[in-house]
C-alpha cells in the first residue's frame, strides 16, 4: 500500500496507520522516520515516495524545498536522539488502546494541521544533515531551544526562522522508553502551544539523528535463525580428552551468548572465546557414567572469573532397555558465587549418540525477588556429546526437531478420524438398495385398504 | 489374487487397496526405524505429552454430540421404516409407536446436553475427551438398541395390539443404558474441579 499524501486535515489515526502499513522487514536498518506538518498556509503539495523507498538526502532536500516554498517558513525541528517506526508501533497506542499512547500532543497537532508529509524511511545520512538542509533552504541560522528558554521565545510571523529542539531518547531500556517518549511529546506540546499563542503559522518536523532499537532488542532469536551468505567462521568443537588423550567430551555451537540481569540485562557473545582459541577446561572430567565439561573465561560481564560447567550423566533405563545420556544442569561459577540452571530437561539422547538443536535457550528459574540476578544462555546450532565419543568426531546427532511437529501430528490425527467417519458413512449410504424381495412382476399388485 | 479382483465390486477393490496401502506404509516405516536403530524416536509418550490438550478436549466434545446423533439416527431409521411398513396394513399403530421414536431422540438430547456441559468447563483437561467418548459410545449403542426393539414393537403391534405395552418395557430398559453413560460422563467432568 503506497503512502498517500494527505491534503486535507484528517484523523491522526490514518497517519499512524500509514506509518504502520509501511513495508516493515523486521530489521530497522539505517532509516529514520520523518513527520512534517504545517499549521497554516496552503496545503503541502503531493510528493510522497513509493512504499519502502528510502528517501536520500538529495530527495529530502527537494521535498523540503517544495514544502517550504508553499508553506510557512517558520520551522520548528524536533530532533530526537533516536526514533524508529517501532516506537510508534509499540508505544503509540494504535491497537485500540488510545489512552496508553505516548504521543497525544503529536496526534492532536497532526489532526489540527492543514497539511502533513510522512516519510517512513529517510536515510540516516539525510536525517542527520537535516539542520544543514533547512539552513540552506531558509537562509537563516538555526536557534537551538532549551526547554527552560521557551518562555523567552518571540518570533515574527513573516521572517523565516529555524528552531531546533533536541529531545533526548536512548531507546535501549524498554521500561523507560515510553516515559521518555511521553516527556518528549510533552515538550512538543508546550512549544506548539507557545507558537499558537503567538499566532505564528509554523511548519513542524519530528525526526531523529538515528534509528532506535525498540524491537531489535526484544527478539534475540532473530540473530540465530538463518545463515549468512558468506559464512566463514566455522570453528572446530571444544574437545576434552581423557587420560589416554582420546576425546571423550565434544561441544560445539555456532553462536554462544550469555546474558545476565542485574538491574538490567547485559549480554556478551562468547563464541570466539570458546571456539576460536583453545579454552581452559580445568575442572572437566569424564567417565562412563558422569561427565562434566567446564569452560573457564576471564573478564566476562564484569566478573573476573567465569566458568560454565555442563553436567551430564549416562544411565541405563530398564523400560527402554538402553542407555540414555542427559544434560542434568549447567553450573555457572562467577567470582566465588555460583548458580545452577536446571532448565535442561529437553537435552538428552541415547548414550551412543550426540544431541543437536538449532536453538537452545536456557534460563535460570523464576526469581524470588525482582532484583535477583537472572541468567540466560543462548546457543545457536548447539551440539554436545558427553559419552561414547569415538575418533574425536560427533556420533549421529539426535536432533531436537522431530520429523513431524506435534501440530502436524494433531492435524493428521484429526484428519484421519474424519476420514474414517467419512468412509464409514459413505459405505453405509452406498449399500442402501431398493428392496426387491417381494417383487414379482407376474403376480398381482398389492392392494392397500382405504380404511382400517 | 489379481484374478479375484474381477469378481469384486468397486467398494471391495477400493477398501482392499486402501488397507494394503496403509499397512504397507506402516510396515516400511517400521522396518526403516529398526534398520537404522532409530526405534527410540517412535515415542508415543512424546506424542501424548506434546499434543495440545485442547485438541483432545474438542475431540471429546465433538464425539459426544456426533456419536449420540449417529445412535439416535440409526435407531430412528430402523424404527421409522418398520412403523411405516407396518402402518401400510395396520394404520392404527402409527400414533402409539411414535413413543419409540421419542426414546431414540432422547439419546441425541443426552448427547447435546453433555456436549454443552463439557464445552462450558473452564479448565481444559483430558477428562473432557474421556467424558465425550463415554457419553458418545454409550448413546450410540443405546440408540441402536432402542431402534431395533422399537421396530419389533411396531411390527408386533401391527399383528396384535396387546403386545405393544409389554415390548415397551424392554425398550425402557434399553433406554436406561444411555442414561448410565450420561451419569458417568458427568462424574468424569466433575472430578476436574474436585481432584485438582
Amino acid at each position: 500500500m503506497a503512502e498517500k499524501m494527505i491534503l486535507h486535515p484528517s484523523s491522526s489515526t490514518v497517519v499512524f496507520a500509514v506509518l504502520l502499513n509501511v513495508f516493515f522487514t523486521g530489521t530497522y536498518g539505517n532509516q529514520v522516520p520523518l513527520i512534517l506538518w504545517s499549521s497554516g498556509g496552503s496545503p503541502i503539495p503531493e510528493a510522497s515516495p513509493p512504499a519502502g523507498h528510502v528517501v536520500s538526502s538529495s530527495q529530502l532536500s527537494s521535498l523540503l524545498a517544495s514544502v517550504l516554498s508553499s508553506g510557512p517558513r517558520a520551522v520548528v525541528l524536533f530532533q530526537q536522539d533516536k526514533l524508529s517506526i517501532d516506537d510508534f508501533t509499540v508505544f503509540g497506542g494504535v491497537f485500540g488502546n488510545e489512552e496508553d499512547g505516548a504521543f497525544p500532543n503529536l496526534k492532536s497537532a497532526l489532526q489540527n494541521s492543514s497539511g502533513q508529509l510522512v516519510l517512513p524511511s529517510v536515510s540516516q545520512l539525510g536525517s542527520s544533515r537535516i539542520v544543514q538542509l533547512l539552513q540552506e533552504q531558509l537562509r537563516t541560522t538555526p536557534l537551538y531551544l532549551e526547554p527552560k528558554n521557551l518562555a523567552q521565545l518571540h518570533l515574527s510571523a513573516s521572517d523565516p526562522a529555524l528552531l531546533v529542539v533536541r529531545l533526548p531518547y536512548s531507546g535501549t531500556d524498554v521500561s523507560s522508553s515510553k516515559d521518555d517518549l511521553r516527556a518528549n511529546d510533552g515538550v512538543i506540546g508546550r512549544i506548539l502551544d507557545i507558537m499558537k499563542a503567538q499566532a505564528i503559522p509554523y511548519t513542524a518536523i519530528y525526526t531523529a539523528h538515528g534509528p532506535s532499537q525498540v524491537i531489535q532488542e526484544q527478539s534475540l532469536d532473530s540473530q540465530l535463525v538463518g545463515r549468512s551468505l558468506l559464512q566463514t567462521n566455522v570453528y572446530a568443537p571444544v574437545q576434552f580428552n581423557d587420560s589416554s588423550n582420546n576425546a571423550c567430551i565434544l561441544f560445539w555451537a555456532n553462536n554462544f551468548t550469555v546474558s545476565v540481569y542485574q538491574g538490567k540485562w547485559e549480554m556478551t557473545n562468547l563464541t570466539t572465546q570458546t571456539f576460536a582459541q583453545t579454552p581452559k577446561l580445568d575442572g572437566s572430567k569424564c567417565s562412563d557414567t558422569d561427565s562434566r565439561l567446564s569452560i573457564n573465561y576471564e573478564n566476562v560481564l564484569g566478573f573476573k572469573s567465569f566458568r560454565v560447567t555442563f553436567v551430564m550423566s549416562q544411565r541405563d533405563y530398564k523400560v527402554s532397555a538402553r542407555k540414555w545420556f542427559t544434560l542434568d544442569q549447567i553450573l555457572l561459577e562467577y567470582d566465588n558465587q555460583n548458580t545452577t540452571l536446571n532448565d535442561t530437561r529437553d537435552i538428552y539422547a541415547p548414550g551412543e549418540y550426540s544431541y543437536h538443536c538449532e536453538s537452545v535457550n536456557i534460563f535460570s528459574s523464576a526469581p524470588r525477588t525482582p532484583s535477583a540476578t537472572q541468567w540466560m544462555l543462548t546457543f545457536g546450532g548447539f551440539q554436545i556429546q558427553g559419552f561414547s565419543v569415538t575418533k574425536g568426531r560427533f556420533s549421529y546427532a539426535n536432533d531436537c526437531a522431530s520429523f513431524f511437529t506435534p501440530a502436524i501430528w494433531m492435524g493428521l490425527l484429526t484428519s484421519l478420524l474424519m476420514l474414517l467417519i467419512l468412509t464409514y458413512g459413505l459405505h453405509m449410504i452406498m449399500q442402501v438398495c431398493t428392496m426387491d424381495r417381494f417383487d414379482d412382476p407376474k403376480g398381482p399388485t398389492i392392494s392397500v385398504p382405504q380404511n382400517e | 489374487l489379481f484374478l479375484h479382483f474381477g469378481t469384486m465390486n468397486g467398494h471391495a477393490i477400493l477398501y482392499t487397496g486402501v488397507t494394503v496401502a496403509f499397512w504397507s506404509t506402516l510396515l516400511i516405516v517400521g522396518i526403516c526405524y529398526t534398520i537404522f536403530d532409530l526405534g527410540f524416536r517412535f515415542d508415543v509418550a512424546w506424542f501424548l505429552t506434546e499434543t495440545s490438550p485442547f485438541m483432545w478436549a474438542n475431540l471429546g466434545i465433538g464425539l459426544a454430540i456426533s456419536l449420540s446423533v449417529v445412535g439416535a439416527a440409526w435407531g430412528i431409521y430402523i424404527t421409522g421404516s418398520s412403523i411405516i411398513g407396518g402402518g401400510v396394513k395396520a394404520p392404527r399403530i402409527k400414533t402409539k409407536n411414535l413413543v419409540s421414536i421419542i426414546f431414540c431422540e432422547a439419546v441425541a438430547i443426552y448427547g447435546i446436553i453433555m456436549a454443552i456441559v463439557i464445552s462450558n468447563m473452564a479448565e481444559v483437561s483430558y477428562s473432557m475427551f474421556g467424558a465425550g467418548l463415554t457419553v458418545g459410545f454409550s448413546n450410540l449403542f443405546c440408540g441402536i438398541c432402542v431402534g431395533i426393539v422399537g421396530s419389533g414393537a411396531a411390527l408386533a403391534d401391527a399383528q396384535n395390539a396387546s403386545l405393544f405395552v409389554k415390548i415397551l418395557i424392554v425398550e425402557i430398559f434399553g433406554s436406561a443404558i444411555g442414561l448410565f453413560g450420561v451419569i458417568v460422563a458427568i462424574l468424569q467432568t466433575s472430578k476436574v474441579k474436585m481432584g485438582d
